[in-house]
């Protein structure tokens, strides 16, 4: 085939000139750009135009005016007070307070028993590291709902009934009802009492890290952290007595079938924390080990060739390190943990979603309001983390030269 | 001048240190190096000797084997006891479901039809590992799906049944003829019928003719079977958990690679909404990404179309793993350095061949345990379909104690399902655990 001069360059050439501006990198990547967006738009258009059909024609309506209206259902175990004519948006606040509740007790608890767990893996006795080893696999590789409903089910539901309670300590009373223990009560003298105990606290804290900048500048230590523990714990000891006992203690006390006073929480509350607890400290505990291995072991060797005792080693050169490995994954269980207390709902427990997404949304209908705020919820706590988070990473980030 | 000569005579052997290798040394050095120590021994055995003849006690010694009711049991010997009756009459269910009793076979021959198609995966001498791999994923899903569900077929849905049968049927002689010959089938061929030195034309129509038999062949035997259709609401117990499960691993490593993609790449418009997408399916439970699925879409599809339950729950699942797995694949997409994309680049390669043949192969690799950690979790996380009412396996064993004949008995198959549960995340974290240290033989020189 002969190749044909350029004479007529007009249909030819535009061809041209399209298929070259479609490889153009620019051209190509507005081109997709608008398409996608394009194809955005007209997906959200179905949709939205499909939920107003769908609405109308089941007479629903997707405004918020329903947060003023009375929910009328009870509410089983709450932290603020609520009653059964309080408004939704009440309800919406007992079921966040609730979460919150569930989670703080969890992650307290998770954290304990994760450094726990981590440490004994780290133990240089064989058994304790299978032990906690074998531990760490059970519950890591097992369904953390299928935990919490066995620990309701299981455990907490078979417990004796409350004329038969098990007592663990004086006034902590375990039964198929739930949980009882003391309740502070407020005497004469509390607040002075309270700011006492505030007052200690800031001071050891202050202490501290007046005692950090003066190691950083001087070199001298001062132990900051004992001396502390002291005054938290021994300040308020000495207000208690001085004051006359300005916190007395509401006693649980078995009065005809059940347990009056003091405080409560229901068994799935219970189950919901043992469980929760239990599957978040494999993952920390399993965080701490990596963190701490993660130390090299030059480190190690540089602090004995520099004959440091080995509690400073392990306090000055160790974790300062394996924190910086540890907290960031630490958080992120924690959230974890936030999320995981919405499977209250598989027991009952009246959180968020049990509350809000599944009894506020069967009784008013309105599905896309309460959808969407339980979500606002959610991102809004894991926004919020994800914001401190990255301000800690830059701090503790390696500063490299 | 006389010498004294002064013998060199040298001290006295010192005593060998006490046995520093052997089994002995070994007790001493990590059940028995200091007080301390010892005592956490005594601690530890103590920790496994109550836990383990608990456990023997309630699940062997004093168990009951056989018993009609729970009460039986609870006569026999209280809780003291495991009552096994209560889940051997469940077990059916455990594993199956509702699904008809005289249609079990289906389920079983379709995860055969499964593990057929994988094992030459596991055969040294296959070469065309990947071409099974991606065959197993694209085609097979046909296959099962019409084992499990069955009911009417109209053309097309024959044509993709028919495409699966003929998949397997690929795999396999393509796995022979490598292990006989090192040639893939196709190949094979085109050498018996002597035609190995002819043109690629002519040997590429050979191939592209006998692919076309093979799915005629298959269309016609799919044509000749026809099974009754099993609602998706008789589907239950394990068989379920492994469908869903399935699906949303199936789905969430492609899905999860294109969004990771997608939030790296330099158009702001593709970015913002990868990123969105990804931020918000992470920041809430699943269960209200089940919850609003459950509610929402029948509101957002056309008035008057019914979706099934099962595949809300299964689009819910799909979209949260994918969003996790777009996270986990944007941290492997990180860890390559860009010298990687700039000597793709040097080399002329545009930017699928550079994603596709640079970067992903290693980025994949090294997220290897990631990525199966994320599978275990997706596979934990399928219980939470028993909320909105579907009889997972979980929720099988709950309704065991719902039984009037087995009241109560919530232990024993939650004792059971959770020992099921265990061995198929114990396998998957250790085969990856293997996996790691098979591909890292090649990187770590220590």
């Amino acid at each position: 085939m002969t190749v044909l001069p350029d004479a007529t360059p007009s249909p030819e050439g535009r061809r041209g000139r399209i298929s070259r501006a479609l490889n153009d990198a620019r051209i190509r990547s507005v081109l997709i750009q608008v398409l996608t967006l394009l194809a955005v738009f007209a997906a959200a258009i179905w949709i939205v135009n499909n939920t107003v059909a769908n609405l109308n024609a089941r007479n629903m309506s997707a405004g918020f005016d329903f947060l003023d209206v009375s929910a009328g259902f009870g509410i089983g175990f709450t932290l603020i007070p609520y009653q059964e004519g309080d408004s939704y948006l009440r309800v919406f606040a007992v079921g966040i307070m609730n979460t919150l509740l569930v989670a703080v007790v969890a992650i307290v608890l998770a954290t304990i028993f994760g450094v726990f767990v981590g440490l004994a893996r780290l133990s240089n006795n064989w058994i304790i590291g299978a032990v906690a080893r074998s531990y760490v696999e059970v519950i890591r590789n097992t369904p953390l709902l299928l935990q919490i409903i066995a620990w309701y089910f299981g455990v907490f539901n078979l417990l004796p009934r409350p004329r038969d309670s098990i007592e663990l300590a004086n006034g902590f009373v375990l039964n198929n009802r739930g949980f009882y223990l003391p309740a502070p009560v407020a005497e004469a003298g509390f607040s002075l009492f309270a700011a006492v105990v505030l007052g200690a606290i800031v001071f050891a804290i202050g202490l501290y890290v007046w005692a950090q900048r003066r190691l950083e500048r001087t070199g001298q230590a001062f132990p900051a952290i004992l001396t502390g523990v002291a005054i938290v714990v021994f300040v308020p000891l000495l207000a208690y007595v001085v004051l006359g006992r300005p916190v007395s203690w509401d006693m649980p006390v078995l009065q005809g079938f059940n347990f009056t006073g003091g405080l409560s929480v229901p068994p799935s509350f219970c189950a919901l924390i043992v469980a929760l607890s239990a599957y978040t400290s494999c993952f920390i505990a399993e965080i701490i080990r990596s963190g701490i291995q993660s130390v090299s072991k030059g480190q190690l060797e540089a602090a004995g060739a520099l004959n440091l005792p080995s509690n400073w080693t392990l306090r000055r050169v160790v974790m300062p390190q394996a924190m910086r490995v540890i907290i960031p994954p630490l958080i992120s269980q924690y959230l974890n943990v936030t999320k995981n207390s919405s499977l209250a709902i598989a027991i009952g427990f009246p959180d968020l979603v049990s509350v809000w997404m599944n009894t506020s949304l069967n009784q008013s209908g309105r599905a896309i309001p309460i959808v969407a705020m339980t979500m606002a919820f959610y991102c809004a706590v894991s926004l919020s983390v994800s914001a401190v988070m990255n301000v800690y990473n830059k701090r503790v980030q390696l500063q490299e030269r | 001048m006389a010498q004294q000569t002064q013998v060199f005579v040298p001290q006295p052997d010192r005593p060998p240190p006490p046995d520093t290798s052997g089994p002995l040394a070994w007790i001493r050095r990590n059940l028995f190096r200091d007080i301390p120590n010892t005592l956490m021994t005594f601690v530890g055995a103590y920790i496994i000797f109550t836990v383990v003849t608990a456990i023997v006690n309630w699940a062997l010694i004093d168990a009951v084997w056989q018993a009609e009711t729970r009460r039986e049991c609870l006569d026999a010997v209280g809780r003291a006891g495991a009552c096994w009756p209560g889940v051997a009459a469940w077990f059916e269910n455990l594993i199956y479901g509702l699904y008809p009793k005289d249609q079990v076979w289906r389920i079983n021959l379709g995860f055969l039809a499964l593990v057929v198609w994988m094992v030459p995966l596991w055969l040294p001498k296959v070469a065309s590992k990947i071409a099974i791999g991606l065959s197993a994923v694209m085609l097979y899903p046909f296959l099962a799906s019409y084992f499990f569900l069955g009911g009417e077929k109209g053309i097309i849905w024959t044509a993709l049944i028919a495409a699966g049968l003929a998949g397997l049927i690929w795999v396999w002689a393509t796995a022979l003829t490598e292990m006989r010959t090192g040639k893939p089938v196709g190949t094979w061929l085109v050498a018996r019928l002597g035609q190995a030195d002819t043109d690629e034309i002519l040997q590429r129509r050979i191939k592209q003719g006998a692919a076309l038999a093979l799915f005629a062949m298959a269309f016609l035997m799919v044509t000749q079977i026809s099974f009754e259709e099993v609602r998706t609401r008789f589907w239950g117990g394990l068989f379920l958990t492994l469908v869903i499960s399935g699906i949303g691993i199936t789905f969430s490593l492609p899905a999860g690679i294109l969004l990771a993609l997608g939030r790296r790449s330099k158009m702001p418009v593709i970015s913002t909404l990868c990123t969105l997408f990804i931020e918000l399916f992470r920041s809430v439970p699943l269960i209200t990404i089940l919850f609003m699925f459950n509610t929402m879409l029948p509101l957002f599809m056309p008035a008057g179309t019914e979706v099934n339950q099962l595949v809300r729950a299964i689009v819910a699942v799909c979209l949260f793993a994918a969003a996790y797995m777009a996270e986990v694949i944007r941290g492997g997409l990180q860890a390559i350095p860009s010298g990687q994309y700039e000597a793709a680049k040097s080399l002329g390669m545009n930017y699928w061949q550079t994603t596709s043949q640079v970067v992903l192969p290693q980025a994949l690799k090294i997220m290897i345990p990631t990525i199966v950690g994320n599978f275990i979790g997706l596979f934990k996380d399928t219980t939470l379909v028993s909320i909105i009412g579907l009889f997972d396996l979980m929720n099988m064993a709950r309704a065991v104690g719902e039984d009037t004949d087995w009241l109560g008995l919530f232990i024993e198959p939650f004792f059971v399902v959770t020992l099921i549960y265990f061995v198929f995340c114990f396998a998957m974290s250790s085969y990856s655990i293997n996996l790691e240290k098979k591909l890292a033989a090649g990187r770590d020189r220590t």
